[in-house]
């Protein structure tokens, strides 16, 4: 297991979140934040800031929608 | 009499639907399929839209649109692979087209290139703020705040924020929807990202969300 210091830790945030590191590295990480207040901290607000974003675009179609697209279509290869 | 006037209805359609063409059917069948298998999709890409035009309406014309161009597309749409991706990939592409008819806008281009310290610095407004004080004002921010400073910071940050945050789609499918390398795809979510932190730092600020003196802590 590599050691990692707390710079590359904040700065792989992201790809940490988003599953996009290699298992070793991720495993890397996980033991960092355990052990690094500061670190942790900065990884939960990221992850509330993930939350408050996601929570934010939630809206739906509206219910016409679907059917104003069919009809354009249909409308759109017949002619 | 109405009785007579149904049956010259249902004998016209009789004949209309004889008269259907092969064409037609196919045609039919094609858009039964299309519909079973993209419609299903679009709530996700009216949210993507939403992100790209910014405006409900503008947001709906481009649903339609990039839904039509994949129509025309369909044949091309290789069976098994990502669909969502494949459709988005398009909505990018017609966002774009329209947008560059619509107008050239000078002040656009070169995003990538500029410093961290020409985006804000996320770091400078929190370092002395306590964390927890910030998490909480997150945790407290109405969504409405949170959906407008999606919508003000830049195109190309936002939708590699909403494709990753909101839609979880991995950065090689990011790349593939934007037309960028997945190293652009990174530097845009961690910028989007900070951006939006400062952004949202100021508007908790200013609503009260976190504390008023907090405001000689940004550069």
């Amino acid at each position: 297991m590599a050691e990692i210091d707390c710079e590359e830790t904040k700065a792989l945030v992201h790809e940490y979140l988003h599953n996009e590191l290699r298992p070793e590295a991720q495993q890397d990480i996980t033991v960092h934040l355990a052990l690094c207040d500061s670190c942790e901290e900065e990884y939960d607000l990221e992850v509330y800031l993930n939350k408050a974003i996601t929570r934010s675009c939630d809206e739906a179609p509206p219910k016409q929608l679907a059917e104003r697209v069919l009809d354009y279509i249909r409308k759109t290869q017949t002619h | 009499m109405p009785r007579v006037l149904e049956l010259a209805d249902s004998a016209s359609l009789l004949d209309s639907e004889a008269m259907t063409s092969e064409r037609d059917e196919a045609t039919e069948s094609k858009i039964r399929d299309f519909e079973r298998q993209a419609l299903p999709l679009m709530p996700q890409l009216y949210g993507a839209a939403l992100r790209w035009t910014r405006n409900p309406s503008d947001a709906e014309d481009l649903v339609q649109e990039a839904m039509a161009k994949a129509f025309v597309a369909w044949a091309q749409y290789q069976q098994g692979t990502n669909l969502k991706a494949w459709l988005y990939r398009i909505m990018t592409n017609t966002h774009i087209n329209t947008y560059n008819r619509k107008a050239k806008d000078p002040s656009k281009g070169g995003l990538d290139e500029l410093e961290d310290w020409q985006l804000g610095d996320a770091k400078s407004l929190t370092a002395t703020t306590s964390r927890s004080a910030e998490l909480e004002a997150l945790d407290n921010l109405p969504s409405e705040i949170v959906r407008k400073s999606l919508l003000e910071i830049p195109e190309e940050f936002r939708m590699v924020v909403y494709y990753a945050v909101v839609d979880g789609l991995p950065y090689a499918e990011i790349a593939e929807v934007m037309g960028t390398p997945v190293g652009t795809v990174m530097s845009r979510l961690h910028r989007g990202k900070k951006l939006l932190r400062v952004l949202l730092a100021e508007y908790a600020i200013e609503q009260g969300y976190l504390s008023a003196e907090l405001k000689t802590e940004k550069s």
